[in-house]
């Protein structure tokens, strides 16, 4: 069986090495950043409790990601049919749920109201946009 | 930018499978229904462009230092994946 390429990705938050089996496909990129298509998820001790979502197309956005359940237990935002047929939903696997995480000067904050989220299954994503939802899009992390 | 007038109950299409329907109106407000191909997103333009704004935002902030900032942050114990 041959072994998955590597990928190197340097981001802002460190350099990483990948699989190109850990490339996740995002059909309309990320608002802000449409044209970056695939993007892979870093986990390394150096991040936690973050991980990076690193934009491998032009202009390679990079985000610090955090489990919104880790900032809100039994958080939950529901998907549409839309976005579940976008992320290749066919029953109950497993999703992957992830907050931007925004830190400045000032604080940290995690956009819980438009959640990434990820069907590794199928390894593709999306960002989720509601205008019906009670998170914030810039729920604090810390105590600043 | 093309401009149409429609009255209740007309609609335009776009391409070969968008729909955008005038369903209702009212003084200040018009209640449209859009159909499109599950393949297609449709979005507020607000909510995208604030979701768009937040990302910017996120992705040009500096990198922090991250041993500095684990012990302020206040989070639960992690879990594994659900649906």
């Amino acid at each position: 069986m041959a072994t998955p390429a590597e990928l190197e990705v340097v981001t802002r938050f460190g350099t990483f090495t990948v699989d190109e089996d850990d490339i996740v496909t995002f059909a309309h990129g990320l608002p802000g950043f449409e044209r970056c298509r695939r993007f892979v998820l870093v986990s390394a001790p150096s991040l936690d409790p973050f991980t990076c979502l690193h934009g491998i197309d032009a202009p390679e956005p990079s985000f610090l990601t955090l489990d919104p359940r880790r900032v809100v237990p039994g958080y939950q935002t529901p998907l549409s049919d839309g976005d579940r047929h976008r992320l290749g939903v066919t029953g109950t696997e497993a999703l992957l749920w992830l907050a931007v995480v925004h830190i400045d000067d000032a604080s940290a904050r995690a956009n819980l109201q438009a959640p990434i989220v990820i069907n590794p299954k199928r390894m593709v994503g999306l960002q989720v946009m509601t205008a019906d939802t009670n998170y914030a899009a810039d729920h604090l992390l810390d105590g600043a | 930018m093309l401009v149409f007038t429609r009255r209740r109950d007309e609609a335009i299409i776009i391409g070969d499978g968008i729909e955008v329907r005038v369903l209702r109106t009212g003084q200040d407000a018009v209640r449209i229904g859009v159909t499109a191909p599950h393949e297609v997103p449709v979005h507020r333009r607000e909510v995208y462009d604030a979701v768009r704004a937040a990302n910017q935002s996120a992705a040009a902030a500096p990198a922090p230092l991250l041993e500095h900032l684990a012990g302020r942050l206040r989070l639960h114990p992690p879990l594994e994946p659900v649906e």
